[in-house]
């Protein structure tokens, strides 16, 4: 699960050029397991899937089980927050400077 | 990734004027508040907060939060233009994640992939707390 702040963790993950990088490619495959993954980064598969399991105790990874492989596949959720939050905080700035601009051609048409 | 929202509008105003009507709190919303001086008051319903610079009639920067929710930072520039004032906000929401300054620094490093501004929040935010 994401920590309190979802962003923290997110960033926290990402913080990491090897992590950016199996993000990356992560994106690039839709799915790969640890084996398919460290084959193209200069890092062990012990490493590959520790750093895979720090991308998705962020949410930023997702697994399924196919046979006797781990499959694992980026999950844009986390960032969904911080979208939700521009979009949110957008809007608010939207009404007020429309109230700014009333209340400016308030002043206009009151001024000689 | 950037936690950032810019708006702009455009009004015939001048600069001045633009600044004085800033200081009638009406266009924040209702129950509102804001005083145009460094550590002013500025509040919006519930969401309240301080005023970090103010350098009338350019440049307006203040902090605030709702209550549970991350301090944003608010930069308000009013340029003028050959219509009048442009008025120019960015809100932006520092990255709670810099509990530690090897993190900032260790993202200052990893600039030129879009995470470079992270360390600048980060001493945006200690500013501000200080």
């Amino acid at each position: 699960m994401p920590a309190a702040d979802p962003a923290d963790a997110v960033f926290a993950a990402l913080s990491d050029v090897t992590r950016r990088s199996l993000y990356s490619l992560l994106g690039e495959h839709g799915e790969a397991t640890a084996t398919d993954l460290a084959r193209e980064l200069p890092v062990t598969r012990q490493a590959v899937q520790k750093h895979l399991g720090t991308l998705a105790g962020a949410g930023l990874v997702a697994t399924r089980r196919s046979g006797r492989e781990v499959l694992y596949r980026p999950t844009p959720a986390p960032m969904s927050e911080a979208l939700e939050w521009m979009a949110e905080v957008g809007a608010r700035w939207d009404d007020r400077l429309a109230a700014l601009e009333r209340q400016l051609a308030r002043g206009r048409s009151m001024s000689p | 990734m950037d936690h950032t929202v810019e708006r702009e509008l455009t009004v015939p105003e001048e600069v001045d004027e633009v600044w004085r009507s800033l200081a009638q709190p009406e266009w924040l919303g209702d129950d509102a508040a804001i005083e145009l001086c460094e550590a002013g008051e500025v509040r919006a319903g519930e969401r309240d907060g301080f005023v970090e610079e103010a350098d009338a009639p350019r440049r307006l920067v203040f902090w605030w939060s709702a209550p549970g929710e991350d301090a944003t930072r608010v930069e308000i520039d009013l340029d003028e233009t050959e219509d009048g004032t442009c008025v120019r906000v960015t809100e932006s929401r520092p990255l709670a994640i810099l509990d530690g300054r090897d993190l900032a620094v260790e993202f200052g490093r990893a600039s030129g992939d879009g995470m470079g501004p992270v360390a600048l929040a980060g001493g945006a935010r200690a500013g501000a707390l200080r």
